[in-house]
């Protein structure tokens, strides 16, 4: 490990410099002579019957260049998922019918955003009104409005309405197992709806010239844009680009095609123009797709020493109006349920439904800080009831290292009991627990604490299920990495360029990076299954060391030493044998040139996980591999709760993660802070308030996102079991989203240590807080008018 | 994006102003710092004909009377109504009000008056009217109230959200107005008409020149507090401003002021609590049932996803808590 310079260290990111001094060009930074501003039509019903739409007095508008709807397109249907069990629904403009507020209908492109809005207003459409669902319970009643028909194959087995996919499966017996343990309980969990805050907007920018669609848009991964795109437009890959631009958070909200982009092709094609949309942040709120709120109902049943014995879950996703991403949430919750705890017989059965909300997209944990906060919290529950403490009932059931995963999976190396040990040490979580409720207290705070583990995958086989790289050396010994990752933040290309100056032993600002451009890179996964660092992070490592072998090979033959005898140090080749011996890369570059017929020295690198494994597992019965590796994680929350005002406050987390080998110390630390403010939101902040589908908040200022000045001190200690060997493959894990969870759980537990007030859904408000409070004590009520409230405005 | 044109004029006094006012009947507006109504006219609440910007003028800064007031121009910035020494030593509770609005960068630019006669807000009214809630409620000339459709016809329940004017209330200010007929000065608290759809007693035509805090009274004390979800960047659940005074024996009270905003169509006055303190000795105890009176009379409007439930009690609470606060700084305990 010693000899590492490069992985391992907190390097400084790539893009700092560009990001903090304005340099870095976002897509709405890139300027094309004679754009035209595009803008979209959307629907202003939940659910209706389209009539008919005339666009007629819009197109007159002078400085109106094109206006399109359904009938403009090719009528090609795109999806997050398209398997032929979920083949692709949704098309790119609405036809038929609207299914949720803000679909889009039209789009038009002018030019300027004046003529742009007028020529919106001047298009007519008349609608008959369909009766709405948005409760997924109430959509799956047999008499609920349909939204879409259910899915063939469930709606052979069951009666239930609007079911847009099913993920059903088990192990064991869990009947028997109910049978068999000493302490069986049931509790349901709900969670709001919560958007994903990224500050830059989605923008697309289309240009269509000499049979070529360029395009700049704010994106995860742009080689799934490029295949949804040039899909639905009916053109080879070949004729379109997306070109790299920096991009200012996703979180899981700009993967998959959204309609905006597709329009601002197609209306740069028609116009032959280069055309823009920008989403502004109420439409985002309004109109784009969100997290899902999932209900969790879990039964869980244990033996007196908290062995878990049986689980069985029942699980409802409020998935929106088209498939979206809300067959594989159903999927996901399944793997985040089973993988850190053993269970020997469990039953699972998860439903996406369709409902007139807007269309669903997977946000960082993609389910999985919903499916903790159930269990967790439920297992809390149940260590209290058999008198046993939150760490030994965790470490009871917590899977071992090396141990095999009812889906075929691994646990590898990865540790969580040693997660779960650390965790409690550090915070002293066992000295601490239950104060609050034990001593009488004084004062109107109360400080709880409380835990909640997890384990997330780290990538999985979805298109484009593999990532190249390719290093090409200069003739000065410096080197060129073309990668088709993305750099949403996370610092992507900062991580490949430290592998690169590891394996080629050359300094970072030697290395220079090419990333994201679907022409000029290799195809690449992209930013958003929790891959990017071992997937294309180990092409990278395989492209430099290939380049290596090639620098080492001719130098060989230069120095007459044999292959094994020569390593690198310093852009040099040196013979261990006879150090003084050694050729700088620029010599063995124009020494390659000259004997090797010119041979410039270009390394290639692929990678895929579970490269045995013929595709992603099914998401329906969830057979087949899952993931190569498990990160798994334990996080303490300290809490403050205001027991008068049921005001509470997360002051302090502690995460004890194993993500595998970090390759840069100081981004793992970014995600973990990232990630404990993004649950704290979850937890005490964020909903998006809607009311029949239509968005109440649809800003920052009503949508309460955690400032710095809420951020708690935020601890880490690592569990690192996995180290990196220069020249083989090595394992990093992942961390990006699968902190997002066991905190929440954590800050719940913790809670209900302060108070007593056990929770079920979230955000913990301070009126459900209060209202949890006043259950407890109810003789403390007093002053409270008795008042007919409206519901919640 | 606001979409249409108007016109922009920046005179050099306040007096220049009112003329574009009158010559406009009404249809312009003042554009201060501009952080409320430019947001206003983006989701089209409001569509004034032209801007008047108060820019070229600049405000005098924060000075005592010769009668021991203190003259607060309307156009001096809240950034530096929290940061002047001055205010900070004398009026503390203006400049605790002024420091809690929206977040830095909103308050170095958006100024006292522009503060005081910010529009009302609801969740219905507060974006665009693009797809959703297209038809125009009472509050955009339409006829129709999206949360409330049970109230009367024409009855408005958006809320009027000021931090400064609970403050302003609780301290007497009064203020100047700029009109056709020259200065006025009012009480602060009877610029509000109860109704939000014009919650103010302002003609369109006139113009807030100054605010006057009177002399501080001898044995005050004051307690102030916003409540909010993240505890800044976000305008108030409810917003509290309390001010007490003593007698010379420190105990008795002499007078108090107990105002809750942004639960209703204006700042609201806790007058039979006021009343019922004065003469009483104080004590915690006291203070205590004072609170729980003051928030049975404070009749708050559900707001922004608080129900009225949750901001009784809420209200109970912190009230408590800026009375005690008050009664502490007026006996002399907080220095
Ligand atoms: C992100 C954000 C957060 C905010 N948070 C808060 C908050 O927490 N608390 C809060 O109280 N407000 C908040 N606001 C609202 C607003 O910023 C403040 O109320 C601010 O003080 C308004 O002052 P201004 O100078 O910007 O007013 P402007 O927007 O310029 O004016 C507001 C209105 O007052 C009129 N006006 C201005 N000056 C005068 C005058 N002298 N005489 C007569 N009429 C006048 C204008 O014509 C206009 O109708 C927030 C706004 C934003 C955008
Ligand atoms: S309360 Fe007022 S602003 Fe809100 S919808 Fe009703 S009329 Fe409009």
């Amino acid at each position: 490990m010693s000899e590492l310079k490069f992985v391992g260290k907190s390097f400084k990111r790539k893009d700092g410099p560009d990001k903090v001094t304005g340099r870095a060009l976002y897509s709405e930074d890139v300027k094309l002579p004679g754009i035209l501003i595009g803008r979209v039509l959307r629907s202003p019903h939940p659910h209706a019957r389209i009539v008919s739409i005339d666009t007629s007095r819009a197109k007159a508008l002078p400085g109106v260049k094109a206006v399109i709807t359904v009938e403009d397109t090719k009528g090609i249907k795109h999806g997050f998922v398209e398997t032929p069990r979920y083949p692709a629904d949704q098309e790119v403009l609405a036809r038929g019918k609207v299914v949720h507020v803000g679909e889009e209908l039209a789009a038009v492109a002018a030019v300027d955003s004046f003529t742009a809005q007028q020529a919106l207003e001047l298009i007519n459409v008349e609608y008959e009104i369909l009766p709405g669902v948005f409760d997924p319970e109430k959509a799956m009643d047999p008499e609920a409005p349909k939204i879409h028909p259910s899915h063939p194959k469930i709606a052979d087995k069951e009666p239930f309405s609007n079911i847009g996919g099913k993920t059903e499966c088990g192990w064991g017996d869990v009947e028997k197992g109910f049978a068999e343990s000493d302490y069986v309980r049931e509790d349901r969990y709900e969670s709001q709806l919560r958007t994903h805050g990224y500050l830059e907007p989605h923008v697309t920018l289309a240009h269509w010239e000499s049979d070529k669609l360029n395009i700049w848009t704010s994106s995860m991964g742009t080689f799934v844009k490029r295949a949804k795109l040039a899909k639905t437009l009916d053109l080879p890959y070949s004729s379109v680009r997306i070109h790299k631009t920096y991009v200012g958070g996703t979180f899981g909200g700009k993967i998959d095609l959204y309609s905006h982009e597709y329009c601002a092709a197609r209306l740069s094609i028609l116009t032959g123009r280069p055309v823009r949309i920008v989403a502004s942040r109420e439409e985002i709120f309004s109109a784009y797709r969100h997290s899902q709120p999932l209900i969790v109902e879990v039964k869980t049943g244990v033996k007196n020493d908290g062995t878990i014995v049986a689980q069985q879950l029942r699980v409802i996703n409020n998935a929106g109006a088209y498939r979206g991403s809300g067959v594989v949430v159903v999927f996901l919750a399944w793997g985040f349920t089973m993988a850190p705890y053993r269970c020997p017989n469990l039953k699972y059965e998860g439903y996406s439904v369709y409902t007139n909300y807007t269309v669903r997209a997977p946000q960082r944990g993609h389910g999985c800080p919903k499916v903790r906060f159930a269990i967790e919290s439920q297992l809390d529950m149940i260590a209290e009831a058999l008198g046993i403490d939150p760490i030994t009932i965790r470490l009871r059931n917590a899977r071992q290292p090396s141990e095999d995963l009812p889906n075929g999976d691994n646990v590898h190396n990865g540790n969580l009991p040693e997660c779960i040990r650390v965790a409690a040490e550090k915070s002293d979580l066992l000295k601490k627990y239950g104060e609050a409720r034990k001593s009488p207290q004084t004062g109107h705070i109360r400080r709880g604490i409380g835990i909640g583990v997890s384990a997330y995958f780290g990538g999985s086989l979805i298109y484009p299920n593999s990532s190249g790289v390719m290093v090409k050396m200069n003739d000065d010994g410096s080197a060129i990495v073309l990668t088709g990752a993305i750099d949403v933040g996370q610092g992507a290309e900062t991580v490949i360029c430290q592998i690169v100056a590891e394996e080629l032993a050359i300094g970072m600002e030697d290395v220079k990076i090419i990333s994201s451009d679907t022409d000029t890179t290799p195809q690449d996964i992209g930013a958003w299954v929790s891959g990017m660092t071992y997937i294309t992070g180990n092409a990278a490592r395989q492209a430099a060391g290939n380049a290596r072998a090639k620098l080492i090979q001719v130098a060989s033959e230069q120095m007459n030493a044999p292959v094994e005898d020569l390593w690198v140090e310093d852009k040099a080749v040196f013979n261990r044998q006879n150090p003084q011996q050694r050729m700088t890369y620029d010599q063995v570059f124009a020494a390659s040139v000259a004997t090797h017929r010119g041979d410039t020295i270009i390394g290639e690198g692929f990678w895929r996980t579970m490269r045995d494994v013929p595709t992603h597992p099914s998401l329906a019965t969830t057979k087949g591999r899952w993931t190569e590796n498990y990160a798994f994680s334990a996080q303490v929350a300290e809490v403050e709760v205001d027991i008068e005002t049921g005001e509470a406050k997360l002051v302090k987390a502690l995460t004890v993660h194993d993500c595998g080998f970090p390759v840069n110390p100081a981004l793992v630390k970014g995600q973990v802070d990232g990630q404990v403010s993004m649950a704290m939101g979850h937890a005490f902040m964020e909903e998006v308030i809607t009311r029949n589908g239509y968005t109440l908040n649809p800003n920052w200022l009503d949508y309460r996102m955690p400032t710095i000045h809420n951020m708690a001190a935020s601890e880490d200690a690592d569990v690192i079991t996995e180290e990196y060997r220069v020249g083989e493959p090595y394992r990093t894990k992942e961390v990006g989203e699968g902190l997002v969870s066991g905190i929440l759980a954590a800050m719940a537990n913790a809670v209900y240590d302060a108070t007593g007030v056990r929770l079920y859904t979230t955000p913990f408000s301070p009126e459900r807080i209060l209202s949890g409070l006043k259950k407890l004590e109810p003789s403390k009520t007093t002053g409270v008018r008795d008042q007919q409230s409206p519901e919640v405005l | 994006m606001i979409l249409y044109d108007f016109d922009y004029e920046r005179p050099n006094t306040l007096q220049e102003a009112t003329a574009l006012l009158r010559q406009t009947e009404g249809k312009a507006r003042l554009l201060a710092g501009g952080t409320d109504l430019l947001p206003n006219m983006r989701v089209q609440v409001l569509k004034p004909t032209m801007l008047i910007s108060l820019g070229a003028i600049t405000p005098r800064p924060p000075q005592a009377e010769l009668d021991g007031s203190i003259r607060i121009d309307a156009l001096t910035r809240l950034a530096d109504l929290e940061n002047s020494e001055f205010v900070r030593r004398e009026i503390p509770m203006l400049a605790e009000s002024a420091h809690v609005v929206g977040g830095n960068q909103i308050r170095q630019v958006a100024t006292l008056g522009g503060n005081l006669c910010q529009e009302t807000r609801c969740l219905y009214l507060n974006q665009e009217h693009d797809y959703q809630f297209t038809a125009p409620c009472y509050k955009r000339n339409g006829d129709c109230c999206y949360p409330f459709p049970g109230n009367k016809p024409g009855t408005c329940w958006s809320v009027y959200m000021s931090d400064t004017a609970p403050a302003l209330i609780a301290l007497s200010a009064n203020v100047d107005i700029i009109g056709e007929a020259g200065v006025r000065t009012v009480p602060a608290e009877t610029l509000f008409t109860g109704n939000s759809l014009e919650p103010l007693w302002l003609a369109r035509t006139e113009i807030i020149s100054s605010v006057v805090v009177p002399p501080i009274p001898t044995g005050f004390g004051w307690g102030y507090h916003k409540s909010t979800i993240r505890g800044g960047l976000e305008f108030a659940m409810a917003n509290i401003a309390v001010a007490l005074w003593l007698e010379n024996d420190r105990k008795t009270c002499a007078g108090a002021r107990i105002v809750v905003g942004a639960v209703s169509e204006g700042p609201l006055r806790a007058l039979a609590t006021e009343k019922s303190l004065v003469g009483q000795v104080l004590n915690a105890d006291l203070l205590w049932k004072a609170a729980d009176d003051a928030s049975n009379e404070i009749n708050p409007l559900p707001h922004h996803g608080f129900t009225r439930n949750y901001l009784n009690e809420n209200i109970r609470v912190y009230l408590r808590r800026t009375l005690i606060t008050a009664f502490e700084r007026a006996y002399g305990m907080d220095a």
